[in-house]
């Protein structure tokens, strides 16, 4: 097969000193600045893209990939152990992970969201090297109304998060969706809730946010418990999962992964509706679905296998149609502009050694993730035994650097600590804070494909176009059920 | 005249033809609009690279991306007007900065070289069923407003450009706006879209895509197979291009300016600079001065006229219930609604069901939030069927009625709720800390401050061991400098009172 004798060309060329050295240290910087809360993956390739100016087209590729890949996994490692998401798609890790933490468990899940991330890249990658090309079409008949109800699906995961508190639930992705609003109009260009302030017109930024109302509003509550004295975790010794256990989590690992390499295709989707999704379902297909959210090894397996799988997915449009699925790809095509690579088909005949080997180093770096991974998670898991008098003092200060790093922002400073004073309250009062988070990643793509549907369509589009007619009416029902089974249980 | 008068007059005259004579002493810093990749940043950097060989100067680029360009017009505002912060910009800044603050906004920088030009061309998709620009401009006018033409944002160049195209053919179309030129190029290979409105460059690495027409005097060398506009019939539409180049903030003196001009001379002569263009069909020319002047001014007028057509620009229109929405009737109507949400807490607390005190408060907060912005949103522009009002008020008109349910809900049905912690005095206190440390954050800078909150947050946390406390603190701050001020370059306020000092 020629697709297989060209990945083994892809192959000879990653087995070299210098390619190997460049993924090593591309996959822990991206480990870093995924663990960073206020540097995202796309941001971690953005940073790096200068220094890759120099290099050979193929090695700076590899190297972007590799943080990319790593930076993915790294924001679990924040998420489960001080419940601040390094990255908005492992939002989802922390709703179990953190828990698992607290109950003295930090290693189960930091072990198994280790896992779930590597194989999931691994399934991922594999499913951009054999299915790219039907894959890519699909995307591109994607028409504005099924992005739509892919939309309006990922919100409905909502009635599942809220549980009995469905209402209190609805309202806080009402709210978060509202605040996606602030700013100009990607549509009409018309600014929106500005006030003519201009650091509002770019809108609230989703990291300061998503830190302030999972990491700051933590530890306001922590800090009214006011026990002070109790470690989350009372040595490093810590439990790590059993291959038994990982095995248990087989399916949820495969489906998740591909889930996510499908959700990760369509350009603009990504990691973090994957990654709620993929929760979603596997809390449905789960037999213990009332563990999830209070520390199920599932829950943090379906979260990190769709949030890393969806890599493999955004590259497809991108190596395929030169079309970037995410802000992390639309980084790499700048990344190939620059060495004169136009992105897209051609590619493929003009450069496939680039292609080839890029698909290679993807493998590779998700089983160089594995080992580094492993043994960092030795090292942050320390974290979860300092005493709280002193940790809480520095995740202020790592929140306050990290929101600040995002754009330069002392604007966004400001907002993580209302955010965070927000989430406090909100959760004083049972509100969940997750759906904000959601209701701010799903916004735009929501309104903004609900007008281009209408203005090419009219109104009815959503019901005349099959595909987005059937989705919509799983969402009606992946909405209803969760509620009647809540209404039934009280 | 005094004597000390003269003297001192005379040192600053020296001290200043001084400073100017050697400019440049510190490194220059090109802000970019855009993160890291974009074409703007690789012409930014490539040119530094180059600048690099003429000038004894250190050329460093900092990407300042936001709002199209105003976050990064901010920045170089608020320096000094010294040279020292080169703005790199595009024709895209003059249409975002018309749309959000007028002429200021432009005359604001003094508009010093374009470098380049790429003109814009129009992509359509062998795969749809026209593709020719003759049978697209048939269709478009035997079907008004049937067409889908894709590109990026909204008043932005590429949506003028259109529009220009549209007037000249005496057609109509719809412009369907996407994030950006690569989402909008999905569209059109999706088959979503008849034509695609951009750079002749988006249409390489792509069999399917073919430039149906280019707006350019001569065909290009790279599309030798592609028409003009003026070679289709209007010679009018030979001239739309995007430009990119460099500002400086208005101010600027002279003899810098100068200095520059003839660095942006050497730098477009240089036959690497033109070779890294010419591979991707850009042309490179200087023009400076007056004539680039010109050309911002023309192109102020374009995007003002358009703007205002579509009606992204417009005039408020405050009727009926909109006049609370702004102004001195805004600031009465807020306060009083949260003068309402105070009193009738307070009399929920002075009443026998004070245990639903907090939940009400949370209500009320969604519902006057939804209140205000609602209001808003009767200031928008109606400028399509699916303006951009509908949307926001779709989400509003889900909470409002949503937070009443749970309002009812409240008073009627007992809810459990969670206890929470004794201690709401340490939260507060913590809050307390932080409002101050982010205040004196801008006199003291980040280091001081942050030194500062760590210690006392862990000494009020009972935290006794003082050596460890002072320990943490400093490893802190040196890992933050290292990793944020030193290799990220995340510009941390170094402190007002500090930056004084030296």
């Amino acid at each position: 097969m020629e697709l297989l004798s060209n990945l083994g060309d892809g192959f000879s060329y990653v087995f070299g000193v210098v390619p190997i050295l460049t993924i090593v240290l591309g996959v822990a910087m991206g480990i870093i600045a995924g663990a960073t809360p206020g540097l995202s993956p796309s941001m971690g390739v953005a940073l790096l893209v200068p220094f890759t100016y120099a290099m050979s087209p193929t090695l700076a590729l590899i190297l972007l990939v590799a943080i990319y890949i790593a930076a993915n996994y790294g924001g679990s490692i924040t998420a489960v152990t001080i419940n601040a998401p390094g990255t908005p798609s492992s939002v989802v890790t922390a709703f179990d992970g953190y828990p698992l933490t607290k109950k003295g468990k930090p290693g189960m899940a930091l072990g198994v969201s280790l896992v779930a991330s590597t194989v999931g890249g691994i399934i991922g990658t594999l499913i951009l090297i054999f299915f790219s090309g039907p894959l890519a079409k699909v995307a591109l008949k994607f028409h504005p109304a099924e992005y739509f109800a892919l939309a309006i699906f990922g919100l409905t995961t909502v009635a599942s998060l809220g549980g009995k508190n469905w209402i209190k639930a609805f309202i806080a992705a009402m709210f978060g969706l509202l605040i996606n609003t602030i700013g100009i109009d990607p549509i009409s260009g018309v600014s929106r809730f500005t006030f003519g302030l201009s650091f509002l017109y770019d809108g609230f930024a989703l990291i300061p946010a998503l830190i302030g109302l999972f990491a700051l509003s933590e530890i306001f509550k922590q800090l009214e418990d006011g026990k002070f004295d109790s470690k989350a975790a009372k040595s490093t010794n810590q439990e790590w999962p059993t291959f038994g256990e990982y095995w248990k989590l087989k399916l949820t690992i495969l489906r998740s992964s591909i889930m996510g390499t499908i959700i990760g295709i369509f350009p603009g989707a990504g990691a973090t509706i994957a990654a709620f999704i993929s929760y979603d379902v596997s809390k449905r297909f789960s037999k213990k679905p009332e563990e999830f959210g209070k520390g199920s090894l599932e829950g943090v397996a379906a979260a990190e296998g769709a949030n890393s799988s969806s890599v493999g997915g955004a590259l497809i449009p991108l190596l395929t149609l030169g079309i970037p699925g995410s802000a992390s790809t639309a980084v790499l095509i700048g990344a190939l502009m620059i060495h004169d690579l136009t992105p897209g088909p051609q590619l493929f005949i003009s450069n496939p050694e680039i292609i080839y080997g890029l698909l290679a180093s993807l493998l590779l770096a998700n089983v160089v993730l594995l080992g580094l991974g492993f043994f960092g998670s030795k090292l942050w898991i320390k974290v979860t035994t300092i005493p709280k008098r002193i940790l809480f003092p520095v995740i202020f200060a790592v929140s306050i650097i990290g929101s600040f790093a995002v754009r330069n922002s002392f604007f966004d400073v400001i907002a993580c600590l209302a955010f965070g004073v927000f989430g406090w309250i909100l959760r004083r009062y049972n509100y969940p804070v997750a759906p904000i988070v959601l209701g701010m990643v799903l916004g735009n793509i929501a309104e903004t494909n609900f007008i281009r549907a209408v203005m090419m369509g009219g109104w009815t589009i959503f019901f005349t176009r099959p595909a987005s007619l059937i989705m919509l009416l799983v969402a009606v029902g992946s909405f209803a059920v969760p509620l009647i089974q809540a209404r039934k249980s009280t | 005249m005094p004597k000390i008068v003269k003297t001192s007059l005379l040192l600053l005259l020296f001290l200043v033809s001084n400073v100017q004579a050697e400019f440049p002493t510190k490194p220059i810093k090109i802000v970019v609009y855009t993160g890291p990749g974009g074409l703007i940043d690789i012409t930014a950097r490539k040119f530094a690279s180059i600048a690099d060989k003429y000038v004894d100067a250190t050329f460093v680029v900092e990407n300042k991306p936001g709002a199209g360009g105003i976050v990064a017009l901010k920045k170089v505002l608020q320096s000094p007007e010294d040279g020292y912060n080169l703005y790199a910009c595009t024709k895209s800044n003059i249409a975002k900065f018309i749309q959000v603050g007028g002429r200021d906004y432009v005359n604001a920088l003094h508009w010093t070289a374009m470098l380049m030009a790429d003109p814009e061309c129009v992509i359509s998709n062998k795969q749809n069923e026209m593709f020719e620009w003759s049978d697209i401009v048939q269709n478009a006018l035997k079907n008004p407003r049937s067409q889908n033409w894709v590109g990026p944002a909204a008043g932005g160049l590429d949506h003028v450009t259109a529009m220009k195209i549209w007037d000249e053919y005496g057609m109509e179309a719809k412009w369907i706006p996407y994030k950006s030129g690569g989402k909008a190029m999905a569209a059109l290979l999706g088959e979503q879209g008849i034509a695609y409105v951009g750079n002749p460059r988006d249409a390489l690495g792509n069999p399917n895509l073919y430039i149906a027409a280019v707006s350019s005097k001569q065909r290009l060398k790279v599309f030798p197979n592609t028409p003009t506009f003026s070679e289709l019939g209007v010679p009018n539409l030979d001239n739309e291009y995007m430009w990119r180049g460099f500002a400086l903030k208005a101010g600027t003196p002279q003899d810098i300016i100068d200095w520059y001009e003839n660095l942006f001379i050497k730098v477009t002569a240089d036959p690497e600079w033109q070779e890294f263009w010419s591979r991707g069909g850009i042309d490179v020319e200087f023009i400076g001065g007056e004539e680039f002047a010109n050309i911002v001014r023309q192109d102020v007028e374009t995007f003002e006229y358009y703007l205002t057509k579509s009606e992204i620009i417009t005039t408020n229109n405050s009727n009926g219930l909109a006049i609370l929405a702004s102004g001195y009737p805004f600031l009465l109507f807020t306060i009083g609604l949260i003068a309402i949400l105070l009193i009738v807490g307070l009399l929920i607390y002075r009443s026998n069901i004070s245990h639903v005190l907090g939940r009400v408060m949370v209500i009320g907060f969604f519902l006057i939030i939804s209140t205000i912005l609602y209001l808003q949103t009767l200031t928008f522009p109606v400028n399509s069927e699916v303006g951009p009002a509908i949307v926001p008020r779709l989400w509003i008109l889900m909470i409002v009625p949503l937070s009443l349910l749970l309002l009812f809900r409240t008073f009627k049905r007992k809810e459990k709720v969670e206890a929470n912690g004794p201690r709401m005095d340490i939260v507060l206190m913590f809050i307390g800390f932080l409002v101050v440390y982010l205040l004196i954050m801008n006199y003291i800078g980040y280091f001081i401050s942050t030194f500062l909150f760590i210690v006392v947050g862990m000494i009020y946390l009972g935290y006794k061991n003082h050596k460890v406390t002072l320990i943490v603190a400093t490893s802190w701050i040196l890992f933050s400098y290292v990793i944020f001020y030193k290799i990220l370059f995340v510009s941390l306020p170094i402190g007002k009172l500090i930056e004084g000092l030296f």
